[in-house]
């Protein structure tokens, strides 16, 4: 009886999980749907998707998800609730932006892929409220196990050149048709090792703390050498998947195999999934590490604003450029975590700095999720136009380099002024998005003195500025005419991809001009 | 069942950090998927092993349920791990990672 009554305690305030109820009911009734439906064009299944996610982002709003629940291993406040937005956020614009490359892709096949990116956002905004070792682990595994599938979605099976022309499908060369295959195993091997990586950190301190529970964890964790290496080994295996850098070598090549849709929303959901995971566990039961990691951080920031600034600059595939960038816009999201943990009650009390790095890193996040899903967008709608002069036919389609952009202002003013948005807000330009979250980051990490990295950031971002103003530059400086000398054509957006890049660059542009109150809610998330 | 005490749980670390090692060794020098793979599955039973010795080291049922758990999350992974390298050799006939180097680095 009492074993009954327990079971039942368990599920105490299961009502903080209805966003991840829904997304999980919507998963699986995707999945039914798309078997029971004829074969065919199941484009549908896109907008059923994307009408799933609109409704778990408006219960964001709605329904009161704060609270406790699962015994404690779970819990819904301020920080789990701006995550789930910016995940399901990221996975509204993934599926909106996607819907014609992936039924250009894969007409017959869609159903599995807006199911898998479901299951993915289900896993992130669970991993974003675990308060469990295991619940943690489960989640990031849910998260990124269907990611791995996604990356290599589109080029199954052998290039199909006796059969014909499937019906329906654009043909890619067959160079490209073989690309997502090498994309999805690259991710994977990285990705799986680095959760071997990490599951073995976190192996070291459930044993060392007695529990998977973190709020017994935070009290029996006392240090040693032991744990020493297994904070190590949980930075290393979380920076492998936030893709800083010295492990950041994924990166460029997955982003430039795999589809640009799917990168839009690789770069940015996965992303901010891994630094909810720092921040549950650095903050919360390795908070008496913090001088550990934040040594290893700061080595991370160091190392990802080099490379990423230096790196980007002669890359040619404009993919691989953003692939760079965000790597070293991955270093300004760990000078937030760096400054939410180098400031301690001490610095509070005596010095009143305000600590604001929690609050900067969910600002920062936002930014980065709009502008950065909005440049792959502007990509995927250049690239569409699927035109590359001057180049053997096999591939043609080869087309994410930067002499497609020459000359887009006067082939679409309007799509060369939203790119143009997106770089400048990456780059930190006034007034885009971007540029708020630069300087909050940059002046929370001075409060917390670290005057010295603030100042290498600054410089660095200004160097940085070269190569997104390179696109710009090809953009309005350059004439619209290929390196055949061939005159390119207008480039047409339509459908989703054109409401996701209008959305977007509304975002950027909108939170740019007036920053204040989005800061303020990303205060308050931060229970500030 | 032998008792772990802190003598037996030093030496199951030991033997974990010994399988742990030799996973990521494999990993890092086979360039066959199949070898990596194998190399991964090393990395993830040590886990496991560490998991089980700390959970009957503190008594309870914890550790038990975490293994269970990271021993069905190593399944979900190799399963979708060999699928992509069936997916490489449909598409190059080899299971060598060399032979996926189509992208730059």
């Amino acid at each position: 009886m009492s074993a009954v009554a327990n079971g039942f305690a368990a599920l105490d305030g299961i009502e903080i999980l209805a966003v991840d109820g829904l997304l999980a009911v919507s998963a699986l009734g995707l999945l039914l749907v798309d078997v029971a439906m004829p074969a065919g064009n199941k484009r549908v299944i896109g907008y059923g998707a994307l009408l799933l996610l609109g409704l778990a982002f408006a219960a964001t709003f709605t329904l009161d998800l704060t609270g406790t629940a699962l015994s404690g291993a779970y819990v819904g406040d301020g920080f789990a609730i701006w995550c789930k937005r910016i995940f399901i956020g990221a996975g509204f614009f993934g599926v909106l932006g996607g819907l014609d490359s992936t039924a250009r892709i894969g007409p017959r096949r869609q159903g599995e892929y807006y199911q898998l990116l479901l299951m993915s956002v289900l896993g992130m905004t669970l991993l974003a409220g675990a308060r469990d070792l295991i619940l943690l682990m489960v989640s990031f595994e849910l998260m990124s196990l269907p990611l791995y599938a996604m990356a290599a979605w589109g080029g199954i099976g052998n290039y199909p050149e006796q059969k014909g022309p499937i019906p329906g499908m654009t043909m890619p060369s067959k160079r490209r048709w073989h690309r997502p295959a090498e994309a999805g195993l690259k991710l994977y091997l990285v990705g799986a090792v680095s959760t071997v990586v990490a599951l073995y950190g976190i192996s070291l301190v459930f044993g060392l703390g007695g529990s998977t529970r973190f709020a017994v964890l935070a009290t029996t964790l006392t240090g040693g050498p032991l744990l020493t290496l297994a904070v190590a080994m949980i930075v290393a295996g979380f920076a492998f998947k936030i893709g800083a850098a010295p492990f950041h070598m994924w990166v460029p090549d997955t982003y430039e195999g795999a589809s640009t849709p799917f990168v839009a929303f690789l770069s940015v959901a996965p992303k901010a999934a891994g630094f909810a995971a720092l921040v549950q566990l650095l903050l919360g039961p390795l908070a008496g590490m913090a001088a550990t990691w934040t040594t290893l951080v700061v080595v991370l920031i160091v190392v990802s604003l080099l490379v990423g600034n230096l790196m980007a600059v002669p890359q040619q595939n404009i993919k691989r450029m953003l692939g760079f960038s965000g790597v070293a816009q991955m270093g300004f999201g760990l000078m937030a975590l760096l400054a939410a943990g180098s400031v301690t009650a001490h610095d509070v009390a005596s010095r009143g700095v305000r600590p604001e790095g929690l609050a900067t890193l969910l600002f920062f996040l936002a930014a980065y999720m709009v502008a950065n899903m909005g440049a792959f967008f502007t990509v995927e709608a250049v690239a569409a136009a699927g035109y590359t002069p001057g180049k053997p036919a096999d591939e043609r389609d080869d087309d994410d380099t930067l002499p497609t952009f020459a000359g887009l202002h006067s082939r679409s003013p309007a799509l060369a002024l939203a790119g143009l948005l997106f770089v400048l807000s990456l780059g930190g330009i006034p007034f885009a998005v971007g540029f708020w979250a630069k300087v909050w980051v940059l002046l929370s990490l001075w409060a917390a003195g670290f005057g010295w990295l603030v100042v290498m950031a600054a410089a660095l971002s200004a160097a940085g500025l070269f190569y997104y103003l390179q696109v710009a530059r090809s953009m309005y400086m350059k004439a619209p005419v290929g390196a055949d000398g061939t005159t390119l054509p207008a480039v047409k957006v339509g459908g989703g991809l054109l409401l996701a890049i209008v959305l977007l660059a509304l975002l950027t542009m909108g939170v740019g001009l007036f920053p204040g109150p989005v800061m303020e809610a990303a205060r308050i998330a931060a229970g500030l | 069942m032998i008792p772990v005490n802190g003598e037996v749980l030093q030496l199951l670390l030991i033997l974990g950090a010994g399988l742990f090692a030799l996973g990521l060794y494999g990993v890092l020098t086979r360039k066959n998927t199949i070898g990596l793979l194998i190399g991964l599955e090393l990395m993830a039973n040590a886990v496991n092993l560490n998991l089980v010795a700390f959970g009957r080291y503190h008594g309870g049922t914890d550790g038990q349920v975490f293994t269970l758990f990271t021993i069905a999350l190593t399944v979900a992974e190799v399963a979708v791990g060999l699928a992509l390298v069936i997916l490489l050799h449909r598409s190059r006939r080899s299971t060598d990672l060399d032979a996926a180097a189509d992208l730059h680095g």
